[in-house]
């Protein structure tokens, strides 16, 4: 190519032009591609833990201890009725980029469920399958409910989300204790349950954080508790 | 850039045309398989834990 002006202009043309195309197949891939492949993920992980459950009958005679978290594995599954009618998903052992691509993480360290402490999780608020996008709408009352294949737990959200800083490690502490003091519902130890998601959606400025408190456990051979069958 | 691709195709029209598309798909096939992947924890979307603002590990 010999360079003339036009054939520069053109170059430049179409380098803009590949450049536009490229960020459009990146759109393409956050909005659409990743949420089909958490998707996939997760119901992945979500089979896995119900033949693993399924392998494994309960026997009321001898309530097997639940099985240990081993890091980026599922343990658990979590319903929350407010955040869809079919709303569930996996809880993996962990926070790594990995873990948080196929269902939410428990932040290693943070109490087992239903045991005296804080039961901290985190999930994405948009891209991989969106799990937390309705995170805002959760409010006092809202049940979160989830089952290690030995019992069920319901804990019940205390407060409507608290909008804080990336750094406010200490809202995942056993008793939650953000920067702002006013904002934790809770003054004696307990059996909490914190969420978090960052804030604004597509931003990472803040984060949103929820908490609750464990209102009741059964055994799974009781059947699913009833803020999932109402 | 992209005349003097076709320039360099092989084949008649037809070919080319069909060499070209191949060539795209592998392209979208390669950006979503591995580069995506790569560049979308670099984006702030990931950052859902309280951990001093770092990535969500």
């Amino acid at each position: 190519m010999t360079l003339t002006v036009r054939g520069i202009v053109r170059t430049i043309s179409e380098l803009c032009v590949t450049a536009g195309a490229l960020i459009v197949l990146l759109v393409v891939y956050l909005l659409f591609w990743t949420g089909v492949r958490a998707n996939h993920a997760m119901d992945d992980e979500v089979g896995t833990l119900q033949d693993r459950w399924a392998r494994t009958p309960v026997s009321s005679a001898a309530t097997p201890a639940p099985a240990a978290y081993h890091d980026g594995q599922p343990f658990a599954i979590m319903y929350v009725r407010r955040l869809g009618a079919d709303w569930h998903k996996p809880v993996l052992e962990g926070t790594s980029t990995d873990d948080l691509q196929h269902g939410l993480g428990h932040y290693a360290g943070t109490a087992h469920l239903g045991a005296q402490g804080n039961f901290a999780v985190a999930g994405h608020r948009r891209t991989y399958g969106d799990p937390f996008e309705d995170f805002p709408t959760l409010g006092p009352g809202d049940k979160v409910v989830l089952t290690d294949g030995v019992t069920w737990y319901t804990y019940v959200i205390d407060k409507p989300p608290y909008l804080t800083l990336p750094d406010d490690i200490g809202v995942i502490n056993p008793l939650p204790a953000p920067l702002d003091r006013s904002a934790t519902p809770y003054t004696a130890p307990g059996r909490y349950l914190t969420l978090t998601t960052c804030d604004p959606p597509w931003g990472h400025s803040h984060r949103l954080v929820a908490w609750g408190h464990l209102d009741s456990t059964q055994p799974v051979e009781q059947g699913m508790p009833r803020a999932l069958l109402s | 850039m992209y005349g003097w691709i076709w320039r360099h195709l092989p084949g008649n029209a037809w070919v080319r045309a069909l060499i070209s598309l191949v060539l795209a798909l592998a392209i979208v096939f390669v950006l979503f398989q591995w580069v995506f992947p790569w560049a979308e924890p670099l984006l702030p979307f990931n950052d859902v834990t309280v951990n001093g603002g770092g990535n969500a590990g």
